[in-house]
C-alpha cells in the first residue's frame, strides 16, 4: 500500500439543478480492497460512472496511474487498466461465457498474444470455467455476477471497480464472491467495490469510503467506519448497537 | 461443423455454379443471376445489421451511388467496351459509396436502434431525390453504360458468372470478418455497446469500419448491376423495396449468420420468381404472408432455429 493508483480532487457532478456528487476527493492506493458505501441515492454508482467516463465531470479532476482522465474515451480508460463490473449485470446474452470473456481478453490490452490463456484464467479465478460453453442468457443471477467480474478481469485491469457484486446473491454465493474478489486482489489487481451487504463489506475491505447525498462523509478501516457517529446517523439515525449485520 | 464436410460442400457448390448455365435455359440463368446479386446484398447488409446490430433501412443508397458513379465515369472518360472496361468504373462505384458512408457515418452512427434505421431511410430518399432532380446527375433522364459483354457470349451468362464470383468474394470477406477480432468487436457492439466500451472495444471505430465495408460491398454490386441494365434512371437503382429485401433475406435465413442471407435470398427468389411467377397479382401478398409466418415460427431465421428430432428432450438442463 504505497503508490496512489487513482485519485480524485474536488470531483463534482451536477445534473441540471441536482448536485449528485459534491466536491469528493479520494486516494486509492495500490494493492488494497477498498469499499464505497452509502445509503440509496448517495451517488455511489454516479461516482463510478464519472471515473469510468460514462458521464463528464462538472468540475474537479480524476487521475489514474499518473494520467489525468479528462475526457479520455471509455475504451481507452479500460486499456489503461481500469475495469468495471456493472451493478446490473450486462452480459452479451447471445454469446457463450467463453466468448463474453474473450471480448475482454481481446480488447483490454491490445497486442496481447495470449487471448486464450487470459480467457481461461479469468474463467478459472471466478469459478465459472465449467459453464464456459453455456450462453450468457441462460445463467442464474449468481453466475451472471461472476461473469461480470470474469469479463472485467480478462481485460487485465490494474484497478477493478465492482458495483455491488453481491447484490441479489444468497449467503453461499456471497461467500464465493468474497473469495473470488480476494483472489483477484491477490493476483495483483486493486479492487474498489460498492456494497450494501455490511457483513461482506466489513469482512473483505481494508478501508472504506462513505458518501451520503453526494458528499464524502467518512473514510477509514471497517471498524472505524462502523463506529462513526455520522455514518450511523446517515444509515439509521439510531445508536450503533442497532447497526445490523445485514441479512438478505 | 466438420471442416471436411464444409470444404466438400463448397467444392460441390462451385462446380454446380460453373456448369449450371450449360444445363438450364436463359430464363433460369437470369433468375440465378438475380439470386447471386440479391444474396450479395444480404451478405453486405448483414455485416452492419447482423454482426454489429445496426439495422439500415436505406442501404439501397449504395446501390444507386455505385451504379451512377460507374455511369458518370463511363460518360466522362468514354469507357471502351469489353469486360476489362468495367473494372475501373466498378471499383470507383464501390469506393465512392464507401466514401459517402464515411462522410455520413460520424453523425449517423451516434443514433441507435430505430433512430439509425429511420435516418438511413431518410438519407436514401434524399440522395435519390438529388440524383433525380439535380440536372448534372442526370438521374431523371437516365444514363447509359456501354455493354462490356464479349461478342458471342450470351448476356445472361456473362452477368451470371460475374455475380457468382462477386458473391463468392463477399462471402469470403464476411467469413473473414466473422472470425476475426473485428467480428468479435461487432458482436460485442450488437449485444451491448456500453459494456463493449468498458471492455476496451473502440466501438466508434469498429462501427464506422463495418458501415463503410458494408457500403463498399453494396456499391460494388450496384455498379455491376448498372452495367447489366445498360440504361437506367434514378428509380431503377434507388429502390426502396431492395432496402427492405436485404433485411428480409437476412431475417428469413438467419440474421448474423454467414450463410443466412444466401439461404433467405434463395427461398424468397424461388418463391417469387419461380413458384409464383404465374400469379403476379398475388405473389407479393403470398410473400408477405410467408415472411410473417417465418418470423413467427422461427424468430431467429432458418439457420438459428434449433432443429430437433421429434421425441428428443430439449438441450437445456433442468437446473432452474
Amino acid at each position: 500500500m504505497s503508490e496512489i493508483l487513482l485519485s480524485g480532487r474536488g470531483v463534482t457532478k451536477k445534473f441540471r439543478g441536482l448536485t449528485a456528487i459534491d466536491d469528493v476527493s479520494f486516494d486509492i492506493p495500490h494493492g488494497a480492497i477498498y469499499g464505497l458505501i452509502g445509503p440509496n441515492g448517495a451517488g455511489k454508482s454516479t461516482l463510478f460512472n464519472l471515473i469510468t467516463g460514462y458521464h463528464p465531470l462538472t468540475s474537479g479532476s480524476i487521475t489514474f496511474r499518473g494520467k489525468v482522465l479528462g475526457n479520455m474515451p471509455i475504451y481507452r480508460r479500460n486499456q489503461l487498466g481500469l475495469a468495471r463490473a456493472f451493478q446490473i449485470a450486462k452480459p452479451f446474452p447471445a454469446l457463450t461465457l467463453a466468448e463474453n470473456v474473450r471480448v475482454g481478453a481481446m480488447f483490454g490490452r491490445p497486442g496481447d498474444k495470449n487471448v486464450e490463456r487470459t480467457t481461461q484464467e479469468a474463467l478459472d479465478v471466478t469459478g465459472i470455467a465449467h459453464l464456459a460453453q453455456r450462453r450468457a442468457g441462460e445463467l442464474t443471477v449468481g453466475d451472471l455476477r461472476k461473469l461480470e467480474i470474469a469479463r472485467a478481469v480478462a481485460t487485465r485491469p490494474v484497478l477493478l471497480l465492482a458495483d455491488e457484486p453481491c447484490a441479489g446473491l444468497n449467503p453461499t454465493e456471497t461467500e464465493e464472491m468474497v473469495r473470488c474478489l480476494r483472489a483477484v486482489r491477490d493476483a495483483g489487481t486493486t479492487v474498489w467495490l460498492v456494497e450494501h451487504d455490511m457483513k461482506a463489506v466489513t469482512n473483505i475491505c481494508d478501508r472504506i469510503i462513505v458518501i451520503d447525498a453526494g458528499k464524502k462523509l467518512a473514510e477509514g478501516t471497517p471498524h472505524e467506519v462502523v463506529n462513526n457517529k455520522e455514518v450511523i446517523a446517515a444509515y439509521l439515525g439510531t445508536p450503533a448497537a442497532d447497526l445490523p449485520a445485514h441479512t438478505p | 461443423m466438420n471442416r471436411l464436410v464444409i470444404l466438400l460442400l463448397t467444392a460441390v457448390a462451385a462446380v454446380l455454379v460453373a456448369v449450371l448455365p450449360m444445363l438450364v435455359g436463359p430464363y433460369y440463368i437470369r433468375v440465378l443471376q438475380i439470386f447471386f446479386f440479391s444474396a450479395g446484398l444480404g451478405v453486405a447488409w448483414n455485416i452492419l445489421g447482423g454482426y454489429a446490430g445496426y439495422w439500415s433501412f436505406g442501404h439501397t443508397v449504395s446501390i444507386g451511388i455505385g451504379a451512377f458513379t460507374a455511369a458518370w465515369l463511363g460518360m466522362i472518360f468514354g469507357a471502351g467496351s469489353g469486360p476489362w472496361s468495367m473494372v475501373l468504373p466498378v471499383i470507383a462505384g464501390a469506393l465512392l459509396s464507401g466514401l459517402f458512408a464515411l462522410v455520413i457515418a460520424y453523425p449517423l452512427l451516434r443514433l441507435r436502434g430505430t433512430y439509425f434505421a429511420i435516418a438511413m431511410l431518410g438519407v436514401s430518399q434524399v440522395v435519390a431525390e438529388l440524383v433525380n432532380n439535380v440536372s448534372i446527375f442526370q438521374g431523371g433522364i437516365g444514363v447509359f453504360l456501354p455493354s462490356p459483354v464479349p461478342s458471342g457470349m450470351p448476356v445472361e451468362r456473362f452477368y451470371y458468372y460475374i455475380f457468382a464470383v462477386v458473391l463468392s468474394l463477399l462471402l469470403l470477406i464476411s467469413w473473414w470478418v466473422k472470425r476475426s477480432r473485428f467480428g468479435y468487436a461487432l458482436l460485442a457492439i450488437r449485444e451491448d455497446e456500453d459494456t463493449a466500451m468498458m471492455l476496451g472495444v473502440p466501438t466508434e471505430r469498429y462501427k464506422m469500419a463495418a458501415f463503410v465495408l458494408s457500403a463498399v460491398m453494396v456499391g460494388l454490386l450496384g455498379a455491376i448491376y448498372g452495367y447489366s441494365l445498360g440504361y437506367f434512371t434514378t428509380y431503377s437503382v434507388f429502390r426502396l423495396d431492395w432496402s427492405l429485401n436485404m433485411i428480409v433475406f437476412c431475417l428469413i435465413g438467419g440474421i448474423g449468420t454467414l450463410m443466412g442471407p444466401v439461404i433467405g435470398a434463395a427461398l424468397i427468389l424461388f418463391l417469387t420468381q419461380v413458384l409464383l411467377g404465374g400469379f403476379l397479382d398475388l405473389h407479393l401478398m403470398i410473400t408477405g404472408a410467408l415472411v410473417v409466418a417465418v418470423i413467427l415460427i422461427m424468430p431467429g431465421g432458418i439457420l438459428r432455429t434449433r432443429w430437433r428430432l421429434p421425441g428428443r428432450k430439449p438441450a437445456r438442463g433442468g437446473a432452474e
